[in-house]
């Protein structure tokens, strides 16, 4: 078949063609398994539309706070109360070595821990325009947790059972006074940042692992 | 006996320890998180911890990011600095003020927020409406001053006059951030009495109440099949026709209704009031060939014996039509009788169109009827010629 350069026919006649020859695909249901690498894919994207979310979010919520809390160099001490919320921050060959399995399990347990403490920040935010936007970002924010849970499942992991981390200690009040507050919820809002920023290299690194192998293992699997 | 009085005074300690949370706090604000009244004064101190061997000349405050200066700073012991706040206004944000204690290089030791503000005023203009007798939309707007600096929390109440517990609605910015939604249980013919209560920190404020019968105030959705179309041939007529809404069909024999229309190319809209309780209605005096938009709404005036006006619908959905071009030809339409193009019949029909746009009626007088009163009259002259020529 002769294909002249910028002859559209012949490009759509080259497309199918190398479409042909590709291993048959299945006729997908939306409701199967999407396959580990677009689960992945998927999870990333959420990682990233949500990182563009809380940019908003917490530009909104800090002003609400008040400065100096809505100050770019603001850089209160981590004072030495329980660590409620789970850290990103992590050594960099711990990082690199961690299994897909615990990379996702951290990734799974942090989201599941931040969107609880989130949740409760919702009660009581002050205005009605706050407390819509968090709920917004509430909601895609589980469907982050979701996404991971189903990466996890698609790879054949277990998901992590018990409550996410460790429980809080007894008699560790939510925050002695009202300043107090105010610093746990930027941290808050700080660790989701950092977590978002390292979830997006954390499934970046994922993708890359998953062979396409395990893509195409599935539909010789499927008798096509 | 010496480890038996050991052992209690080794528990105190280990309990003390377990209590380490102040021991991890750099220092303590006093006042903490106070609440105060606009123009008030106040004197905060900074009680660093012994743990960290910080001096109170080394400390100094801020305001909302604002360092505040050191003149009004005291030190009132080696740990111990002090600052004075006078005439405060009311706060910069609703979450309070932030007053931090910093230690020399600008490291946070610890905060207070301030709450300064005013006590609510009255929330005042309770207005309510009931969709189809259903349910119950309040809104109010907050007093006079309005801004208070603090978070106010508004309480719909209401209860049923002579008799009943107060109820608290629970709905709230369905209508706008000063409403309140009661979606069921309302009873009939007997009046409610409504109020808000606003409070914040600083106190509560209830408004006056407002006693109203469901009956009242009862708005609909706006008419159905709202059907716009040509009379005919007549070039400056539209006849307008609709359903009363479908959800108090059967109860709005008394309803009002109004229409009102625009040309397309217009922003002005005409209102047609004495329409009634019909369903039906002809536009007049229009111009030929044009387009217009029309529109209808309902007020379920007397609805239950009612004595008051009920409050008008949304408008319908404009639906358009346009009058027939008017006909160049000599020949009009209407085919009856060969005097058609008389001046006399000309002006007469300017006429009956001046009359309609001007009273904005729906009366027929028309030219229709002018010719029906001339073919009377020729019918009654052949009868009379008749009678004559028998005599």
């Amino acid at each position: 078949m002769e294909l002249r350069a910028g002859d559209s026919w012949g490009i759509f006649t080259f497309l199918c063609a190398a479409l042909c020859n590709l291993p048959a695909l299945p006729a997908l249901n939306c409701t199967e398994e999407l396959g580990a690498g677009q689960s992945i894919q998927k999870t990333y994207d959420l990682t990233r539309y949500l990182e563009h979310q809380l940019r908003t979010l917490a530009g909104t919520y800090l002003n609400y706070l008040g400065p100096p809390f809505n100050e770019p160099d603001f850089n209160p001490p981590r004072l030495a109360r329980a660590e409620r919320v789970p850290s990103a921050t992590v050594d960099l060959d711990l990082w690199r070595g961690l299994t897909d399995n615990a990379r996702l399990a951290a990734n799974y347990r942090a989201y599941s821990r931040l969107l609880c403490y989130l949740r409760a920040l919702d009660g009581q935010a002050g205005t009605a325009e706050l407390r819509h936007r968090l709920g917004h970002f509430c909601s895609s924010l589980q469907g982050l947790v979701l996404s991971i849970a189903g990466v996890m499942s698609s790879l054949g992991y277990p998901l992590p059972t018990g409550p996410a981390g460790p429980p809080a200690p007894p008699g560790t009040p939510v925050a002695p006074n009202d300043f107090l507050k105010k610093m746990d919820d930027f941290w808050l809002l700080k660790e989701l940042q950092t977590w978002l920023w390292r979830s997006a290299k954390d499934f970046n690194r994922l993708k890359k692992k998953v062979p396409p192998a395990v893509v195409t293992l599935r539909l010789e699997a499927r008798g096509f | 006996m010496p480890p038996l009085l050991l052992f209690p005074s080794l528990l105190l300690l280990c309990l003390r320890l377990l209590r380490a949370e102040p021991l991890a706090y750099p220092a303590v604000i006093s006042p903490q998180d106070p609440t105060l009244l606009i123009g008030s004064s106040l004197v905060a101190t900074c009680t660093v911890s012994p743990d960290f061997h910080l001096k109170a000349e080394d400390l100094y405050w801020t305001l909302n990011g604002r360092r505040l200066p050191a003149a009004s700073y005291a030190a009132l012991s080696p740990t111990t600095l002090s600052v004075a706040l006078a005439r405060l206004n009311g706060s910069k944000q609703q979450s309070g003020d932030n007053l931090v204690c910093h230690s020399r290089d600008g490291g946070i030791l610890a905060g207070s927020c301030l709450y300064v503000g005013l006590p609510p005023e009255k929330p005042v203009n309770i207005t309510c409406w009931s969709k189809n007798m259903k349910d119950l939309t309040c809104k109010w707007a907050p007093g006079t001053e309005g801004e208070t600096f603090l978070h106010t929390n508004y309480t719909l109440k209401y209860k049923l006059r002579w008799y009943g517990r107060d109820n608290t609605c629970q709905e709230y910015h369905t209508a706008g951030p000063y409403s309140c939604h009661i979606p069921k249980d309302l009873a009939l013919f007997t009046p409610y009495e409504i109020w808000v209560e606003a409070s914040n920190r600083l106190g509560v404020a209830v408004s006056d109440v407002v006693m109203l019968d469901i009956l009242d105030v009862v708005t609909t959705d706006p008419p159905s099949d709202v059907h716009v179309s040509r009379v005919g041939d007549l070039e400056d007529q539209l006849s307008v026709r609709w359903s009363s809404p479908p959800a108090l069909k059967d109860f709005l024999f008394q309803a009002k209704y109004q229409i009102q229309y625009r040309v397309e190319d217009s922003s002005e809209w005409k209102v047609v009031d004495d329409v009634g309780n019909q369903t039906s209605c002809r536009l007049a005096g229009l111009r030929p060939g044009t387009v217009y938009f029309v529109q209808v709404r309902c007020n379920p005036f007397g609805i239950y014996g009612s004595k008051k006006a009920g409050i008008w619908s949304d408008w319908s959905n404009p639906t358009a039509a346009s009058t027939p071009r008017s006909e160049r030809a000599a020949g009009s339409c209407d085919p009856k009788g060969g005097e058609q193009n008389t001046t006399l019949r000309r002006e007469l029909k300017q006429f009956f169109g001046w009359v309609k746009k001007h009273a904005y009626g729906c009366s027929n007088l028309g030219i229709k009827l002018y010719d029906q009163w001339r073919v009377w009259l020729q019918k009654s002259h052949k009868t009379r010629n008749q009678v004559g020529s028998s005599r």
